[in-house]
């Protein structure tokens, strides 16, 4: 089956003015001729199917947003391909905007003065989506996200909890084949991230919508995302799941040894990495494909006087890191 | 259309946000209504005193200050948005409407509303009626017709020079203080007969600001003044279809410069 | 540090952030210096076109009133740039509650922000000055003696302009909707402070009525004695009543500002 969303060999460059400083240095800057280029995006290739839920990840500056924003129709590119749904976005803007739906996890999409049940009845018209349907979806979210003790509240009153959940229904009610979530859970606290998540997660198995999730928190990707798309420095980094993630960037595991009378250790084991040493503890990296744990402690048991060891798992966010660092270190 | 539809459908929900704001709402009507009518007692004090401006008589004047403030009252109450809209472009409300099936700029000017807008009709109508109980004008179907489109006209030939500056802003960063310049001007000059300025100023706000067929060039029409004019009477007969001409091509240029939106942060 | 001391070393910082502030919002002020060109132009022109043929009316000649109108809108401007006052900003974002914990009285802050705010303007006053000049016209004044005591006017008419200010600014600690009520004053105040219309040129009873009203001490006082139109026992008359106002006015203030402290000890802030 053709994919949903074909992005290939995508760039974004922004020319901005040079900004001059100075005296009359703003009046300089409107009559420049001098401009710097800076591309956020230099050559992203992809695809998603329909039904995936995908993790858009990388960090600050690396060109996500910008991405998001060309699929979206926000900006137009300046090379390369982007479709989805088969829709050019940028050229055929309004006919893109029927088949996604959008949460900026900063600003809200909802009427500030109105009450929550009124920006959901302007959306379903802006789409002209039909009333039944439209009804039968407002029941549906008011329940699965436990909205029905503000709907009728104005939105400026809501807390930033209910304000998501109104967005995300928002921009769900229409039944668009892709939402792209933009930092959904930012804010919020423990509760209201599962209930998030959950939402989430259900109308993708459910009603098979295309996810394409950006966030910093990695806990949503853990929880939600098979697929993980890194993206840094304007290109695409890693594509693929989870687990062949961290086989590929961290195939370790680490052991945490807490040594008896708090002495310091002088550990050193071949294949063994010490990443941390204190006073009492010791954290040894060690990959589990040439030794097994259970070699490792026995191995530590016999020269060094041990109360207390335990096993860490590379969790995503250190995979993370890593993959940062190797590629600052080779940039 | 579908796309008027869709601005009646968010202009209605912007009202419905302003409700309420209502205490202030009468305050605000009377200080708008005391803006505009500085502008207006200053005229009329120096009518009472010189006896009239440039031959037009105090009654003339308020003709041609009535179609003027009304004409802005019919760009402000549906569009008064267009003058912040760098404004709104720098708070990034932009990528909201362009992620919408809706023409961006109806979401631009339903956006946001201020009650104080509706002063500036009012003004002008209250205007225009005094005035049009004052002056001579023999009110036929035709030339109440007229009238109409002059007050449309001109509505169309403000917006377009707004809008026009406004389209600047999507590769400029602030334009707001040309567009308040652009107000104050027509604002301040408008409400005076171009036949009161000298030949070279008269030139600038017939063809290159076109201030002259807001309200100007069809007053002359409907109080037998064509006479005055230093240009073709078509030019003022012509005053509606100038402002749809101009205000099509104030759109275009609007569409072009936002193929080159670069939306910024978040 | 004695306290007098602090007080003028804090009022001295509220003046100068205000300057700065001026000078970053700089491109802003100068459209709008270009716009008060405009203006001038404007007037002139107008005025030009009314007097037509005659010579001089109410005893006024054209050159006289075009100055009038000249440097009565520079005038204006310098005084009133826009904005307002910068009390209903603070009560609004809150920032209030940090004046009122400065070492500086806060009347005394607002007095002193706000001549900050005119000591940032006044190089823009001066740069359009000469351009005023070329677009309108103005006169020299009537004489040295004249330009002299202009200046001590135009000082006692900012003294009142940013007093009648504060008053009415007073009222955002009543309540929060006050940009109505604000650009009514603005109108009121600034048709009969002269700015527009000179006194000489409004019927009888607009004339009383605006003599009545402290507004015309701001504006037409100033410029009236700079044009030589008050001379000898008027003149002393002119600066009395200045003088009065301004007395008055800061008595108001002074309660206005005795009442809305109450009330903020008792709305907690």
């Amino acid at each position: 089956m053709a994919p949903l969303i074909t992005v290939e060999n995508l760039a974004k460059e922004f020319r901005r003015p040079k900004r001059h400083t100075g005296t009359f240095g703003g009046i300089r800057t409107m009559f420049t001729r001098q401009y710097t280029v800076s591309r956020a995006v230099r050559d992203v290739t992809f695809e998603v199917a329909e039904g995936e839920l995908v993790g858009y990840l990388g960090p600050n500056g690396a060109g996500k947003s910008t991405t998001i924003k060309m699929l979206t129709g926000i900006l137009v590119p300046t090379s390369g391909t982007v479709e989805v749904a088969g829709t050019v976005p940028w050229r055929d803007r309004e006919r893109n905007a029927r088949n996604i739906g959008v949460v900026f996890g900063q600003r809200s999409q909802l009427w500030w003065d109105l009450p929550l049940r009124e920006s959901l009845r302007l959306i379903g018209k802006m789409y002209d989506f039909s009333r039944e349907k439209y009804h039968a979806n407002v029941e549906r979210f008011t329940e699965l996200l436990d909205m029905a003790e503000f709907l009728d509240t104005p939105v400026r009153q809501l807390s930033l909890g209910q304000r998501m959940r109104g967005d995300l229904a928002a921009a769900m009610i229409y039944e668009p084949r892709v939402i792209y979530l933009d930092e959904p859970t930012v804010g919020l606290d423990v509760v209201a991230k599962e209930r998030i998540r959950a939402f989430i997660e259900e109308e993708n198995r459910d009603r098979g919508t295309t996810v394409i999730l950006t966030t910093h928190d990695l806990d949503d990707v853990e929880r939600l995302c098979r697929r993980i798309i890194l993206i840094d420095h304007g290109t695409v980094l890693y594509d693929g799941d989870h687990a062949a993630l961290r086989a590929r960037y961290a195939p370790y595991r680490e052991l945490v040894v807490t040594l008896a009378d708090g002495a310091t250790a002088d550990i050193d084991l071949p294949g063994v990495e010490v990443t941390a040493a204190a006073a009492g503890s010791a954290t040894l990296r060690f990959d589990p494909d040439r030794m097994s744990a259970a070699d490792l402690i026995g191995a530590v048991l016999a020269r060094h006087r041990v109360s207390d060891v335990a096993i860490v798992e590379p969790d995503l966010e250190g995979v993370i890191r890593e993959i940062y660092a190797a590629r600052s270190v080779r940039a | 259309m579908r796309t008027l539809r869709m601005y009646f459908l968010l202009y209605g929900a912007a009202l419905r946000g302003q409700t309420q704001y209502r205490g202030n709402f009468v305050m605000m009507m009377f200080a708008g209504l005391a803006y505009q009518g500085v502008g207006l007692a200053f005229i009329w004090v120096l009518v009472g005193r010189f006896g009239g401006i440039a031959g037009w008589t105090l009654g003339q004047v308020a003709f041609l200050y009535g179609i003027r403030l009304t004409a802005h009252g019919l760009v402000t109450v549906p569009c008064a948005q267009i003058f912040s809209v760098d404004q709104i472009l720098r708070e990034g409300d932009f990528d909201r409407y362009l992620v919408r099936p809706v023409n961006p700029l109806v979401q631009v000017l339903t956006g946001s509303l201020s009650l104080q807008v509706f002063s500036d009709l009012l003004g002008g109508l209250i205007a225009l009626g005094a005035a049009m109980s004052t002056v001579r004008i023999d009110w036929s179907a035709g030339a109440l017709a007229f009238l109409v489109l002059a007050i449309v006209g001109g509505a169309m030939v403000e917006l377009a020079i707004v809008l026009a500056f406004a389209s600047l802003s999507f590769r400029l960063l602030s334009v707001r203080s040309l567009i308040l310049l652009s107000l104050t001007t027509m604002q301040n000059f408008g409400n005076y007969p171009i036949a009161v300025f000298p030949a070279a100023l008269r030139f600038v706000f017939t063809f290159l600001f076109p201030l002259a067929f807001i309200a100007y060039l069809p007053s002359t029409v409907l109080l037998h003044r064509t006479g005055e004019l230093s240009v073709s009477p078509v030019l003022a007969w012509g005053a509606p279809l100038v402002g749809v001409l101009l205000f099509a091509a104030a759109y275009r240029l609007w569409v072009r410069q936002s193929r080159h939106y670069a939306s910024s942060g978040h | 540090m004695s306290a007098a001391r602090r007080r003028i070393t804090g009022a001295y910082e509220c003046a100068r952030i205000q300057t700065l502030i001026a000078f970053t919002y700089r491109t802003d002020y100068l459209f709008n210096l270009v716009g008060l060109l405009l203006q001038v132009y404007l007037l002139r022109v107008v005025w030009t076109s009314v007097y037509g043929h005659r010579v001089s009316v109410a005893g006024v000649t054209l050159p006289t009133q075009i100055a009038y109108a000249t440097l009565g809108t520079l005038q204006y401007w310098l005084f009133n740039p826009w904005g307002f006052s910068m009390i209903p900003e603070r009560v609004r974002t809150g920032k209030i509650g940090v004046d009122l914990v400065r070492p500086v009285p806060f009347l005394h802050q607002i007095v002193s922000s706000q001549i900050g705010l005119t000591v940032g303007l006044a190089p823009f006053a001066l740069v359009a000055l000469p351009f005023a000049v070329l677009l309108g016209r103005a006169a020299g004044p009537a004489s040295t003696g004249a330009g002299a005591v202009y200046l001590l006017s135009l000082v006692f008419g900012y003294l009142l302009t940013i007093l009648l200010a504060s008053i009415v600014g007073m009222m955002s600690f009543w309540t929060t909707e006050v940009s109505g009520t604000f650009m009514m004053y603005r109108m009121v105040s600034q048709f009969f402070s002269g700015a527009l219309v000179p006194l000489w040129f409004m019927p009888g009873w607009l004339a009383d009525l605006t003599h009545v009203l402290p507004f015309q001490a701001t504006t037409y006082s100033p410029l009236a004695i700079y044009l030589g139109r008050v001379h000898g026992g008027a003149l002393v008359t002119t600066l009395a009543v200045q003088v009065l106002w301004i007395g008055l006015a800061w008595l108001a203030l002074r309660l206005t500002w005795a009442r809305a402290l109450h009330r903020v000890v008792v709305q907690g802030g």
